[in-house]
């Protein structure tokens, strides 16, 4: 007997691991300028359009991302003290990130494109 | 509010027990830098929830410190590599790590600063201490606080440059723009805000303690400079401008010919470890800089 619950619950977590690099860098990109964390999880939360306790990403999950990236040389950070509270991180992307991003785009789109064609698949059937 | 946010901390901390330690640090500060960012904004959005409630929600929006110790760990996993390349780099001989600071440019750098903080340590003190001093005689006056203002605003402009400075010689990151005030502040709203500031203070007390940083750096490294080079060039002193070694009471001193090397080799070696003793300085005074100008 297969726990279908958990199954969900892996396949999304492994979703979401897979494209939580993609979806930062995007977001980092998009605006053009560095932003720090909050600012991104805010996007990302306006984008995903979905009620809140269908978040797609755990906020909390997303800064080891952030790290990891910055440690691999795709993103880099400065810490900029703020008026009010912490001093914050911000991070925009490095040379190299950009063009990773670039490959990163085609990748994406061609698996997009060949799971989309196979379910499409499915469906007809 | 803040207890909660402490409090969410230290489970965080307990959760991550056992990862490496500037993991933990690391996740410290992205969800301190978070929640209280979220909780900043949070007012604007929907003012009529109560302050523990929305703190809560935030909180809750962030993971449990369980969910995010998780995510850490696994990112630690994946960046591993990186840092076993770091230590096999590490693994060069000892001897390789003690000479490789003759050819690494930060301790050149770091060098040049420790001699030069000494004069930066003079403008600083004596900008901070007259300005300070300026201010409050003129505080009698109307224009004590005008006067107080400019001088605040000279503090933040000198700390970006030293901060500049500190960067661009160790390596280590400092502000680059200045800090984000609000456009829409009045004049009398900027001042308050500046003056409310811990790190205006900080920056006082840093150019300040920055003379006697100074001195003891220039100290230090000019003696040890000078001893090195003293030693090294034993064999030029002696047998080109014949100036002996030591003279005690008209009694001269002269190193033995077969002592002449191991002079020379010992020149060498207190030079090494006297760009460790800079590049090490550097390191710790670049530290500082950031608790007392970035914190």
């Amino acid at each position: 007997m297969i726990d279908t619950d958990s199954a969900n619950r892996k396949f999304e977590k492994e979703l979401k691991s897979g494209t939580a690099a993609l979806i930062l860098l995007g977001v980092i990109s998009a605006s053009g300028r560095p932003m720090y964390g909050y600012q991104i999880t805010k996007e990302i939360d306006a984008a995903s359009g979905r009620p809140e306790e269908k978040r797609l990403f755990r906020q909390g999950a997303l800064y080891p991302v952030l790290r990891s990236m910055e440690r691999s040389g795709i993103l880099e950070s400065e810490i900029e003290p703020s008026v009010s509270g912490p001093p914050r991180r911000y991070y925009s992307l490095t040379e190299e990130g950009g063009k990773i991003l670039e490959d990163w785009k085609v990748t994406w789109k061609s698996t997009k494109d060949l799971v989309d064609d196979i379910l499409k698949g499915n469906d007809d059937v | 509010m803040s207890d909660m946010i402490k409090e969410y901390l230290d489970r965080l901390e307990k959760a991550l027990s056992g990862a490496d330690h500037s993991t933990i640090s690391d996740a410290r500060g992205d969800a301190e830098e978070h929640l209280r960012s979220a909780f900043d904004a949070a007012p604007l959005e929907s003012p009529e929830i109560p302050e523990d409630e929305t703190l809560r929600e935030i909180i809750d929006d962030y993971g449990t410190p369980e969910e995010v110790a998780d995510a850490y760990r696994r990112i630690e996993k994946f960046s591993t590599p990186v840092l076993a390349g770091g230590k096999a780099n590490g693994k060069r001989s000892a001897a390789a790590r003690f000479f490789g600071v003759l050819v690494d440019p930060r301790a050149y750098a770091a060098m040049f600063y420790m001699l030069f903080s000494l004069v930066t340590g003079i403008i600083y003190f004596t900008w901070a201490v007259t300005g300070l001093s300026m201010s409050a005689g003129l505080a009698l006056l109307i224009i004590g606080i005008p006067f107080l203002g400019l001088f605040l605003l000279s503090v933040q402009g000198l700390m970006l440059v030293e901060g500049r400075i500190i960067e661009a010689l160790s390596g280590i990151r400092m502000p680059r723009r200045p800090a984000a005030t609000r456009k829409n502040l009045g004049m009398w709203e900027k001042f308050v805000s500046i003056v409310k500031d811990r790190r205006t203070w900080k920056s006082i007390l840093y150019m300040i303690v920055q003379l006697f940083l100074g001195i003891i750096h220039f100290t230090v490294t000019i003696t040890l400079l000078s001893f090195s080079l003293a030693f090294l060039l034993r064999p030029v002193l002696e047998y080109s401008f014949g100036i002996p070694m030591m003279n005690i009471r008209n009694v001269e001193y002269w190193t033995p010919d077969w002592f002449m090397p191991f002079m020379v080799l010992f020149g060498v070696l207190l030079l090494v470890v006297s760009m460790h003793a800079a590049r090490g300085m550097m390191r710790l005074h670049g530290r500082w800089a950031k608790f007392m100008l970035v914190r």
